[in-house]
């Protein structure tokens, strides 16, 4: 029954008052939207760094006739590795050729096949250090068959160290932007209220409940929330449309960007509204 | 009915609005609070219905001690009595009818007890023909009329009227006594707060009179 006259309020509240409505559900889109634009950039930041972090390996050059299947089957069982694969030297010349498309004459300098078959060994990501890939690459090369390591070593820390500062940087931009989107959605949500005081003054005099009280405005809170939740997916999937444009491997999962948009306009939305209400229900 | 017990009221910067109030008010009374503007009226009226937390003192209302009434337990205090104002607080985009209904609606009466009250409520003010009027349509009278059917259709043991007559002319104000009067006569308990003093001598109830705060006279 309250809920039912509640949401009723609620709706009416919104047609009543459409035009202020519809200003402050403007300022929640566009709020929103730049949390999610924020989240894009972010996302895809990760995405990259991910990419980079995976390509962190070390290859172990292996030497004539040596049994790989054997070595592929002790180096998986070295406490880190997550795993092998072998590469021979045909495949070795292959690539190679693959990637000096227009110097392919440069390799037929050479007689016969110049490249060793080798491994290439993945790590779990704790060990995607340099102190991981020397240890790891120490035992494999106390292995029979082994003739030489390479890994990025230093250098896979100094990447460590920037995604390190560019992910703490990234977090406290989140934390700011979050605070800003809630702080002008709170302010908005109030000025609405504002505009309804004497209606909150009389359900009070009268002995409505608190918790009555809160519908209407949480209602119209909620209802902002997922209306202004979807105007930013949908401008968020046009920033992505614009950027595909010009960045070839854009990451954007859809449903995830989607799903959070409406959720944070909901949350923000209840938080907003309850917030501004608590100084009219003292 | 309601007892007050040394009820001292301090605002922020020390500014006092009550000091040391004690009186007692029976079922069925008919009081006035006078003083002038600013000397504590409607602060005194806010506290009965637990709008205003007294300073110090105790305040009593319908047989509860309001410093220990639970703030959940506000509501149900506020439904058992009826409140109007100067500038009358009507929804000025719902028409007379549904600005009564609202406040049955806001406390779950059911609908089928909602009109029937409505009905009784709206008769008893002559204001039927009117019941699908916007406040803006109504004469200030009138508007506060549809106050008190507001405040009334819960049937409540209390009314409280903050100056309802200030914003109206003789005439209108007349009928606004004569209103809460017979409300009165059939067993309201009813407080109105107002500065003319000259309405006051015409109905001859008791009055309580307030001077800078403090309670001056009782007669």
């Amino acid at each position: 029954m309250s809920l039912r006259i509640g949401i009723r309020e609620g709706v009416r509240t919104i047609t009543r008052n459409a035009s202020l409505f519809i200003m402050s559900l403007l300022v929640t889109s566009i709020s929103l939207f730049l949390l999610s634009l924020f989240a894009f950039v972010t996302v895809n930041l990760y995405h990259f760094l991910n990419i980079l972090d995976e390509k962190i390996e070390i290859i172990a050059f292996l030497e004539q006739n040596a049994d790989y299947e054997a070595l592929e089957s002790n180096i998986m069982k070295i406490n880190g590795v997550r795993d092998v694969i072998y590469v021979s030297s045909a495949q070795a010349l292959k690539d190679l050729q693959a990637e000096l498309k227009e110097t392919e004459e440069v390799l037929r300098v050479f007689e016969s096949n110049p490249l060793p078959a080798s491994l290439r060994i993945k790590l779990l990501a704790k060990f995607r250090n340099a102190r991981g890939l020397e240890e790891i690459s120490d035992k494999v090369m106390l292995l029979r068959g082994i003739r030489e390591t390479i890994y990025g070593g230093e250098l896979v820390d100094q990447l460590k160290k920037i995604t390190g500062v560019i992910t703490t940087f990234d977090i406290a931009l989140l934390l700011i932007i979050i605070f800003s989107v809630v702080f002008v959605i709170f302010q908005t949500i109030k000025l609405t209220i504002f505009a309804r005081a004497t209606e909150i003054d009389i359900m009070r005099l009268v002995g409505a409940s608190n918790t009555f009280i809160a519908i209407p405005f949480t209602f119209e809170g909620i209802t902002q929330g997922i209306m202004g939740g979807f105007i930013a997916f949908v401008l968020t999937v046009i920033t992505k449309r614009v950027a595909v444009s010009f960045l070839s491997d854009i990451y954007f999962p859809q449903g995830y960007f989607f799903l959070g948009s409406i959720l944070c306009g909901i949350i923000f939305g209840i938080i907003g509204s309850s917030l501004a209400l608590r100084r009219f229900l003292k | 009915m309601i007892t007050f017990d040394n009820v001292t009221k301090v605002y922020q910067k020390d500014w006092v609005a009550l000091q040391d109030i004690s009186f007692f008010i029976e079922k069925g009374e008919f009081v006035f609070i006078n003083g002038k503007t600013g000397a504590g009226k409607s602060t005194l009226l806010k506290m009965i219905y637990k709008d205003e937390e007294p300073t110090k003192g105790t305040i009593k209302v319908l047989d509860q001690n309001l410093r220990l009434l639970k703030k959940k337990n506000i509501p149900k205090l506020r439904r058992k009595i009826g409140v109007i104002f100067q500038d009358f607080k009507l929804l000025q985009d719902r028409t007379l009818e549904e600005n009564v209904a609202f406040a049955l609606e806001v406390t779950n009466t059911q609908p089928r007890d909602l009109r029937k009250q409505m009905l009784e409520i709206l008769t008893y003010l002559r204001l039927s023909h009117k019941k699908f009027s916007f406040p803006y349509q109504l004469s200030g009278g009138e508007q506060q009329k549809v106050a008190i059917a507001r405040a009334l259709v819960r049937d409540p043991y209390i009314l409280l009227a903050d100056e309802p007559t200030g914003n109206l002319d003789e005439k209108s104000s007349q009928e606004i006594i004569d209103v809460l009067l017979d409300i009165n006569y059939k067993g309201t308990t009813v407080l109105m707060a107002t500065h003319n003093l000259k309405l006051i001598r015409k109905v001859k109830k008791r009055m309580l009179r307030i001077e800078d705060g403090k309670l001056a006279s009782d007669e």
